[in-house]
């Protein structure tokens, strides 16, 4: 049900887009600034995204300029901020792999996706507003100095990017090797082997005391009933990226609170601001409009988290699914969940390696 | 069960295919004209660059530079910047490619030479001047010059008037311009190329390429 909920909202999000844009771009396509634009190739799904990004993006700028003497002009650069930043989070460096790979690897309501799409985007606008704030507005840096502060930025959030994956793989092994174990130990009894691979392992050393800790319980039905606090459970050790022997208590992380858990992907995601935002940003404040680039800036951010998101559901569905299926299994479906966790464990991991080693195109801060 | 796993291997594969894609588009624009420099007996010694960037990116460069006059920047001012781009080109081979009588000749340049930067205050933009000397003069009947950037970051595109000019070049050469969109230039963007990485993106690049064809036969 939540697989076809996930899809059938991601496949509305791609029609809306569509149309979305269909229709900006016939009104767009005169409005272009120095009326010069040159679309790449449209050829394929990459070639027209490309061309629909390149041409909202140089749009940005003839509306930056008409928004100083016509008001008016202000909707219009609002309405392309938006619809850039929806396509713009189909390029690079804006973490949608490694959120999608996070959400994969951990247990995750598809609300919580979303949540953690949307606060890692506008993390990215905050970022870049706050590094021009301080950097062009108060300091009166010069370019070079920018692209070098958003550099070491970019290094820390590759950083921290593998260290979540580390994290991750960390936990998501362990888990795999107990899966492994309960499928090599031999035939038990089916409720049993749910009940091993639901067991809170915050001390994991001791997850076999807590097998046989629940073992007077009724599997089957704790299985059913208590769905939501194994859920709690198993996302407490996956989510908490250090301290995962003193974590808080499920009870605490089933409540409002509950979004400190994916706090270290959303900084590790959000941290790095995207150079467009902040060449959008300088420009803005060299034709005086700063206020006009940054809430452009922010839009921009909402745009993109709604590409994030929409991948995000459908990575929380494929974990559903991933999930059910394995729970009808036994011992080696679980083995197979637990295998793809890993497997999404290492991708985050391999991502922010890839990132940090420069093999992974990234966006560049122009020539400097 | 068999529908159970369809919809894990699909749902999986959606994930991977949303993601796995990374490609970037142009934050810069740039609209060139190009020099290739002869000598008198008709080999070439280099190619000088004009490039103009686009205006956003030209607030972006120049943003926290000094201006005596408010609006302008005179070359003097502009200085350091040219220096400063001039120097990190280096690590992108000035996204200058030679071909030499159909072969492609690797690091065929020395640094550049003759650099400066102009900003005209109407368009609000700047125009990059520098010029690429050949490491060894070149005389040959075909050369091909390319222009562009592998990764895309920066879209580079001739002038529409005038874009290539031979410099006391002998009469008997001739140049033509082939541009990445013309329609007899083959664009092999393909889909299964998208789906890769960097690799993507360089193959993306390449297909966006500004070709400079000289013939002297």
């Amino acid at each position: 049900m939540r697989l076809i909920r996930g899809l059938s909202l991601a496949a509305a999000v791609i029609v809306l887009l569509v149309l979305a844009t269909s229709a900006l771009d016939s009104a767009f396509a005169q409005a272009g600034p120095l009326g010069a634009i040159r679309p790449p190739p449209a050829e394929g799904i990459a070639g027209w995204i490309l061309a629909k990004q390149a041409l909202f993006y140089r749009a940005l700028s003839g509306l930056i300029r008409a928004a100083k003497t016509d008001g008016s002009a202000y909707w219009g650069l609002m309405g392309i901020s938006f619809i850039y930043g929806i396509f713009h989070a189909a390029g690079p460096g804006h973490g949608k792999a490694v959120i999608a790979s996070y959400l994969l690897a951990n247990e995750e309501t598809w609300r919580r996706g979303i949540a953690l799409s949307f606060a890692s985007a506008l993390l990215q606008a905050l970022t870049a507003v706050v590094i021009v704030a301080i950097a062009a507005v108060l300091i009166g840096a010069t370019a070079k100095m920018m692209g070098d502060t958003v550099r070491v930025i970019e290094m820390v959030s590759y950083t921290l990017i593998v260290l979540l994956g580390a994290r991750l793989i960390w936990v998501k092994g362990r888990g795999f090797l107990r899966a492994l174990h309960a499928v090599r130990s031999g035939p038990e009894p089916a409720a049993a082997e749910t009940a091993a691979d639901h067991v809170p392992h915050v001390h994991a050393a001791h997850a076999n005391c807590h097998r046989h800790d629940h073992s007077h319980h009724d599997h089957a039905d704790h299985d059913h009933a208590h769905g939501h606090h194994h859920h709690a459970a198993d996302e407490e050790e996956d989510v908490l990226p250090w301290g995962h022997a003193h974590g808080p208590e499920p009870e605490e992380l089933a409540g409002p609170g509950g979004w400190r858990r994916g706090l270290s992907a959303i900084v590790a995601v959000g941290l790095r601001p995207c150079s467009g935002a902040i060449i959008v940003l300088v420009f803005a404040l060299a034709q005086g409009l700063f206020w006009a680039g940054v809430a452009s800036t922010f839009v921009m951010g909402v745009g993109a988290a709604i590409t994030v998101a929409a991948i995000a559901t459908l990575a929380v569905a494929a974990k559903a699914a991933a999930k059910r299926f394995a729970a009808a299994r036994n011992g080696y479906g679980s083995l197979i969940l637990r295998g793809v966790e890993v497997g999404a464990a290492l991708a985050v991991m391999a991502f922010g390696v890839l990132m940090l080693t420069g093999t992974m195109a990234s966006e560049r801060m122009g020539m400097f | 069960m068999i529908q159970r796993f369809i919809s894990v291997v699909v749902g999986l594969a959606c994930v991977v295919a949303a993601t796995g894609r990374v490609d970037a588009h142009p934050h810069v624009w740039v609209t060139m004209t190009e020099e290739l420099l002869y000598t008198a007996d008709g080999s070439v010694t280099g190619v000088r660059h004009a490039w103009t960037f686009d205006d956003m990116f030209s607030a972006f460069a120049t943003q926290g530079l000094e201006q005596k006059t408010k609006g302008t920047f005179t070359r003097e001012e502009l200085e350091p910047l040219a220096k400063v781009n001039v120097e990190s080109l280096k690590e992108y081979a000035y996204f200058t490619y030679a071909k030499v009588d159909g072969k492609r000749n690797k690091d065929a340049f020395l640094d550049p030479i003759d650099y400066y930067l102009d900003y005209d205050p109407k368009e609000t933009v700047l125009t990059l001047h520098f010029t690429l000397p050949f490491k060894t003069p070149v005389k040959a009947k075909a050369i091909e010059i390319e222009v562009y950037d592998p990764e895309f970051f920066i879209d580079f595109g001739f002038a529409e008037k005038d874009p290539v000019r031979l410099v006391s070049a002998p009469a008997s050469c001739t140049a033509a311009v082939e541009k990445p969109h013309d329609d007899n230039f083959p664009i092999t963007l393909r889909l299964d190329q998208a789906f890769q990485t960097s690799e993507a993106n360089i193959g993306m690049g390449a297909n966006f390429a500004n070709r400079i064809a000289v013939n002297c036969p």
